[in-house]
């Protein structure tokens, strides 16, 4: 099965580098929601993805769990 | 020929200049010998010829001519022009020296003095000279000064146990091994898998250092922001406006933040502490070749493998002393004086060598030593020719560096004053030079700020007039530059002083990282993902530094080179064992990766013109000349753009600050030169 985002070698759904990515994601939420009060997952999702500080496979990740 | 002269070895043909004009005193004539240029001339009665090789003129390889075939352990040393065709002229240097040395009732090693110089006069004297490596005398000099070289031959050491000789040929022999056997493995791989046919190769060194590289890079490509807050304080007072950072640099809530403007803005704040310290800052050591490669990155941009080039012209222009070393030490038998008196003949100079010889000069010392060479430093002599800038450039850091190392510690004022205000603090810090010393010789490159020290004392009391608060996001880790690359594999202990620069230099060539910001490319991901999973002993820095160890070992006369080359050949073989295995897998996702990558090499950037395409250099079918066009051609975007036609071109990813077209860089030729596509960019206009 090919990831895909980028066709490599799946592990699950994705491959090994955009399944760390998601973890990232995931993970850096409820920081995100910590730091500003509150921020709803479609809007951090969006600002994840415009934010230049993000990386490429993290950027990746945003749009592809924005749907 | 007449017989029963001295032959003299040296490692390149301007070094056999310099040591034929000092022991000569210039009398020496030339000749032509197998088209390579010899010296002959007289000395204390005794008939000398001054020969050179051209760095390696031996290089290993296997018997076999069949060059798919791999595992490879049994290996020769052959002339390098049978080895890389690229080598064409150490055919001719060895059948000059093979010709002087029927002749030759006396042999002199003058290569450079190091695992590498030691190489390559032992192979010359072993092959080329019928089996003299151990008879020969050895010249040992660390610049190439009159003095010096005169002072070399007048005190000719014996042949010892040629230890560094027998490391070189063990870490050419390992490293031979090492890389042909994978390079096919992987390379075959790719090609079975049905890619086009390029060379993939993972370095003894190589590997490990991708893998710093890649590792980096995933944390850049995973990195996810976290956002903070950082907040500024404004004061007033007496007529005094002051600015402070709240002392908290990194406020991690927005709620935490607006708090503290609520509870300052408009209270009276007092200096709580001043903090006033005068710090000694000592000179910097002097330079080793990893130091000054470091420095050189960070006053000019050179790359590490671009300092050394410089340092080594530098160096048989009897500049400077011989850079290849490790030692951050000045031993007293260079002669301070005399190096520094020769600097006071140079204009740009003469202020601060007066100003040092007026007491008896002493360096500061550096922790690492190296038994052959003393730290980089300059001879004392004037260029005889012109410098090139990036010439005169290193000149003159390796000159202020050592001028640096004689003078005096140098005094910086220190000041921290605390506000305090509600439960809350804010800081200001300055600092100035009071006393430059050192810092007086080594100029720009010094790179202490003065940053004004604030004027308050305690208790003074100040209003706030102003929180500013500043939205802040995490910075993603930066990527290794060829600087910082260069000093984390010397953190790790893999490579040499020697071959560090060429690692970098291969990991570029080979397409694994890209451009200034060494971006990994995907074929870099790729064959440091594939050997993780299948030969993770091929990218260990462990057994890496084991090696490096182990020749070290060799190199003092303690270590066995069968041992290691046995050792060596057993861990590749387990290695190469489990590729084959997978070779299906390994080949698919090499090979998936190659033609990305070199898919990727060609795009240049977003078209600045339909904003859609993407600029690419592409190849005409019909004059096959290359150009930059827009891959929207189809859609009706007809950009285009003329390219250079000859040297490589690269992208860098920057876009040209005049006209926002791709920037490339074209190679070849001495340096790589920066390029806009844009044929009528607006920065080409003549004033």
């Amino acid at each position: 099965m090919k990831c895909p985002i980028c066709g490599r070698e799946a592990v699950a759904d994705l491959c090994r580098y955009h399944a760390e990515a998601k973890e990232r994601v995931r993970a850096a939420y409820p920081l995100w929601v910590k730091a500003y009060g509150s921020i709803e997952w479609k809007d951090y999702l969006d600002n994840v993805k415009r934010n230049p500080q993000t990386g490429q496979w993290a950027k990746e990740i945003a749009e592809l769990l924005k749907g | 020929m007449s017989t029963g002269y001295t032959l003299v070895i040296c490692e390149k043909p301007d070094a056999a200049r310099s040591v034929s004009d000092a022991l000569s005193g210039g009398e020496s004539r030339s000749e032509q010998v197998e088209g390579t240029t010899v010296f002959r001339f007289s000395r204390k009665g005794e008939e000398y010829v001054v020969c050179a090789a051209q760095g390696h003129v031996y290089g290993v390889s296997d018997p076999s001519s069949e060059r798919t075939v791999y595992p490879i352990f049994d290996i020769e040393w052959y002339p390098s022009n049978l080895v890389d065709e690229r080598s064409a002229s150490a055919a001719r240097r060895i059948s000059a020296v093979r010709k002087l040395a029927a002749g030759a009732s006396k042999f002199v090693n003058a290569c450079d003095y190091d695992v590498e110089g030691e190489t390559i006069g032992y192979n010359l004297l072993k092959y080329a000279c019928g089996g003299k490596e151990k008879s020969a005398l050895r010249a040992v000099f660390s610049t190439l000064t009159k003095e010096d070289l005169v002072e070399a031959f007048d005190n000719l050491k014996a042949p010892a146990g040629l230890e560094l000789a027998r490391a070189g040929r063990t870490r050419h022999a390992i490293d031979f091994v090492w890389g042909v056997n994978l390079s096919r493995v992987l390379s075959q791989s790719a090609l079975g898998s049905g890619h086009r046919y390029r060379t993939v190769s993972v370095g003894r060194v190589q590997g490990p250092t991708l893998e710093f590289l890649v590792e980096r890079e995933r944390e850049i490509r995973e990195f996810v922001p976290i956002p903070y807050w950082k907040a500024s304080g404004t004061f007033e007072g007496d007529g005094v406006r002051l600015t402070a950072g709240y002392a908290k640099e990194r406020v991690e809530t927005r709620m935490t933040a607006e708090k503290i403007g609520r509870e300052c803005v408009g209270k009276e704040a007092v200096v709580a502490a001043l903090r006033r310290s005068t710090v000694t800052v000592g000179p910097p050591a002097p330079f080793n070749i990893g130091d000054l490669q470091k420095e050189a990155y960070r006053a000019f941009r050179y790359t590490p493998s671009r300092t050394l080039q410089i340092a080594e012209r530098l160096y048989l222009g009897a500049l400077i002393s011989y850079p290849r070393t490790g030692s951050q030490r000045l031993p007293p038998s260079i002669n301070y004086r005399m190096i520094i008196q020769g600097l006071g003949r140079i204009p740009e100079y003469s202020a601060y060598a007066a100003g040092l010889l007026k007491e008896e000069p002493k360096p500061v010392q550096g922790a690492k030593s190296d038994a052959a060479h003393p730290a980089i430093h300059p001879t004392g002599e004037k260029p005889k020719r012109p410098l090139e800038a990036s010439e005169s450039a290193i000149f003159d850091l390796v000159v202020r560096r050592f001028l640096a190392a004689f003078g005096p510690s140098a005094r910086r004022e220190l000041a921290e004053a605390t506000l305090a205000v509600g439960g809350h603090e804010f800081r200001l810090a300055g600092g100035r030079t009071i006393f430059p010393g050192w810092m007086k010789y080594y100029g720009r490159y010094a790179g202490y700020r003065d940053v004004e020290v604030p004027l308050v004392s305690e208790g003074d009391r100040f209003r706030v007039v102003g929180v500013a608060l500043e939205d802040k996001f995490e910075q993603r880790p930066p990527r290794y530059n060829q600087s910082s690359l260069l000093e984390k594999m010397e953190k790790e202990g893999i490579g040499t002083k020697a071959t560090r620069a060429d690692i970098i230099a291969t990991l570029l060539g080979r397409g694994y990282v890209s451009g200034e910001g060494m971006e990994v490319t995907d074929l870099g991901l790729s064959v440091v993902e594939m050997m993780a999973k299948y030969a993770p002993t091929i990218i260990s820095t462990e057994l890496t530094r084991e090696i490096e160890g182990r020749l070290e070992a060799i190199e003092l006369g303690t270590g066995s080179e069968a041992e290691l080359l046995r050792g060596t050949v057993r861990s590749i073989a387990g290695q190469l064992a489990e590729l084959n295995v997978n070779e299906e897998t390994v080949g698919r996702e090499i090979g998936s990766a190659l033609t990305a990558t070199v898919a990727k090499s060609f795009v240049l950037g977003k078209c600045p013109v339909c904003k859609a395409g993407d600029l690419k250099i592409i190849r005409s079918r019909a004059t096959k000349k290359r150009f930059v066009g827009c891959s929207n051609y189809s859609s009706g975007c007809h950009t285009s753009a003329p390219l250079p036609q000859r040297g490589t071109i690269k992208t860098t990813l920057r876009r040209c600050e005049h006209c926002s077209w791709p920037i490339v860089y074209v190679m070849g030729g001495r340096r790589p030169w920066r390029l806009c596509v844009n044929p009528n960019c607006p920065g080409k206009e003549k004033p």
